[in-house]
């Protein structure tokens, strides 16, 4: 049994599992998903900056175009993890119909940082989000530490691939401004789904953010096609510092998804594990005196 | 020194898998949060990507989402299937192969989550005193097709067929729909999100029910069986395609006394009967997971080796079977239970 299926298998596997291995990660930012899932696209929820994904890539996996909402920036800034030197930090001009961005090179580098920047009249807005490439590449923790701009919101840590910003979930963010943690300072949170709240920095300047029971009722058709991502919801954090005559207005936004349980049944699960229990429970009987296998006297 | 910690090999693999439960379930505090972080997205055991605190993610995730959403839909697309699309894939083939040449099959018996989950499971059926069923040889040839029937259909045709658009999309990751290790590592992070069952569509709703059904048989039935899951682990076959590759390996030179004595077919937890008839290569079998329990309650010298290469890393001795049997009869009884349950014959058929 096993040489023949061996043969046949070998090939199969080896370019399969080499394949897997090469990228097993789904490419895409999970707020690109949300551009185009709620009703509530295009609807001004937020008077805070954005940078939103925006849909269709064309099959290609390392670019991606994202669109600058109440903001009006001359250049786009793209934070790489690791690559060539000069394309760790790039500029790109920002055009009305969406500024395309790239993975740092074509097959590598998974986590970016993208940020906008306006200066004016004493007041200094910065948008930012992160977008995943489906490339191998290191992991975000000193890309998201890296300071980059004044005043900063900074994910502690940014969900991982297989994972989500979630209903219901508390996830750290730390607030820092010139590199310093802000500690007493107020983070808002708008979700697109029209939740306004706020939380406070502690000493080390760390904000838990609870994510709010929001989203509205899916579409049946397609409330359940979780092999296609799991709905999200846009949402931005801001916050805003003032200091030497200038005021400073952060904002990161990315996309979070529907609480955990939703569209899932607990009970059911569980019934279903204590009905395999049961059919499983013979196997614990003991078997009659007369088979010669048997334990005498159990 | 290190003998006085670990006196058996039983008991050196035990503090191995303790270690590996932590690290495959928990792991991600030690090695890091991110999967560029992880100690592999390419292990050759049932670590699962749904645990959201592990260190390591099973091979198995990329494979069906390698054949759903690269091969499938680009064999849709008819595009092309250059050797610039072939060659990283075969430089991050020595990923997978980093790890599996070196310790080859050790990954089932050594480190799976799963596998050491079972194991626990039995020995606490030893120390209760219930009864042990093995599978007879009859009966463990009709069982070993099912582990490369679910390896061909549910990791690998199912998610190549997602791909083509043919069957739904909840078939790209058919395997880890219906795999137990999904909700048993999720549950010892206290997360019971995987137990819950998907109701949106009749097919989520028929594989979740599959899964928590199996998972349920498989959590009592490991009190009765010896690795009742492994024995239709896709990981196991898997392995089992690749296992001539590896340097690491089970050896056995023929003996007279095999015929009579089949004590290491006893002591094999997957019931590899082959072991005590069989020698040569024929011995190390496609179900063997190198526990190299085997080799421990072998009785004779030299007979069954644990080898890397040419170097033996451990040989069977009638001296260390002696202390061996002192605490554990070969099919797992406690010896102090064993006394009251006459051993021998206290082994029921499947």
């Amino acid at each position: 049994m096993q040489r023949p299926i061996n043969l046949i298998l070998s090939v199969t596997l080896m370019l399969a599992c080499a394949s897997g291995v090469a990228d097993g990660r789904p490419a895409g930012n999970p707020a690109s998903a949300a551009a185009g899932q709620g009703k509530w696209q295009g609807r001004e929820w937020t008077k805070y900056p954005l940078l939103t994904p925006m849909m269709g890539r064309g099959g290609d996996r390392a670019v991606a175009k994202l669109a600058v909402k109440n903001l009006q920036p001359a250049e786009l800034e793209v934070f790489a993890a690791e690559g060539p030197v000069d394309r760790l930090r790039r500029q790109i001009p920002v055009t009305p119909e969406g500024t395309q961005i790239e993975a740092v090179t074509p097959k590598i580098g998974n986590y970016h940082w993208v940020s906008a920047r306006e200066e004016a009249e004493g007041k200094v807005t910065v948008a930012s989000t992160t977008y995943f490439f489906g490339n191998p590449g290191a992991a975000p923790t000193a890309l998201l530490l890296k300071p980059k701009y004044e005043l900063e919101i900074i994910p502690q840590p940014l969900p991982r691939e297989h994972g989500a910003y979630r209903e219901s979930d508390k996830w750290k963010f730390l607030l820092r401004f010139n590199g310093q943690p802000l500690a007493n300072k107020e983070l808002k949170l708008e979700t697109e789904f029209g939740t306004k709240t706020a939380f406070t920095s502690d000493a080390q300047g760390m904000v838990t953010v609870l994510f709010p029971l929001d989203f509205k009722p899916a579409d049946p058709a397609k409330a359940h096609d979780h092999h296609m991502g799991p709905r999200k919801g846009k949402f931005v954090l801001a916050a805003e510092h003032d200091e030497g005559g200038t005021h400073y207005l952060t904002a990161f936004n990315y996309a979070y998804s529907p609480d955990a349980t939703t569209g899932k049944n607990l009970l059911a699960g569980a019934g279903f594990g204590v009905f395999g229990m049961l059919l499983a429970a013979p196997l614990l009987r003991r078997k009659k005196a007369n088979n010669k296998n048997s334990v005498k006297g159990a | 020194m290190f003998k006085s910690i670990f006196p058996t090999l039983g008991r050196f693999r035990l503090f191995i898998q303790i270690a590996m439960l932590l690290l495959t379930v928990y792991g991600s505090n030690v090695v890091g949060f991110y999967m560029a972080e992880k100690i592999s997205n390419a292990l050759p055991a049932l670590s699962c990507a749904f645990d959201q605190q592990n260190g390591s993610y099973c091979v198995l995730i990329p494979t069906q989402h390698q054949l759903h959403h690269r091969v499938g839909e680009a064999l849709v697309k008819a595009q092309q299937f250059t050797f610039q699309m072939v060659l990283p894939l075969l430089f991050t083939l020595l990923t997978f192969f980093t790890f599996f040449v070196v310790l080859s099959k050790v990954f089932c018996g050594w480190i799976c989550p799963l596998g050491t989950i079972q194991e626990l499971i039995n020995k606490l059926g030893r120390r209760l005193n219930l009864p042990l069923r093995r599978f007879e040889d009859g009966s463990v040839s009709k069982v070993r097709p099912v582990k490369w029937l679910v390896l061909i259909v549910l990791v690998l045709a199912l998610p190549l067929l997602a791909g083509l658009g043919v069957t739904p999309h909840a078939t790209g990751d058919a395997y880890c729909q219906v795999c137990p290790s999904r909700l048993a590592t999720t549950l010892l992070t206290a997360n019971t999100e995987q137990l819950a069952i998907r109701t949106g569509s009749t097919l989520d709703f028929v594989f979740g029910a599959i899964a928590n059904t199996l998972f349920g048989f498989i959590l009592v039935a490991a009190l009765a069986v010896r690795q009742p899951f492994c024995r239709i682990c896709p990981m196991l076959s898997f392995n089992a395609t690749f296992q001539r590759l590896s340097p690491m390996r089970l050896v056995k030179k023929q003996h007279d006394k095999c015929d009579k004595c089949g004590i290491c077919a006893k002591a094999c937890p997957m019931d590899i009967h082959e072991i005590a008839r069989e020698h040569g290569s024929k011995a190390f079998h496609e179900d063997c997971t190198l526990c190299g329990r085997c080799v421990e309650f072998c009785p004779d010298d030299d007979v069954i080796q644990m080898k890397w290469g040419p170097i033996a890393l451990f040989s069977s001795s009638r001296e260390y079977y002696k202390r061996r049997m002192k605490g554990e009869m070969p099919d797992g009884t406690i010896k102090a239970a064993a006394v009251s349950r006459k051993p021998e014959s206290g082994v029921e058929n499947a």
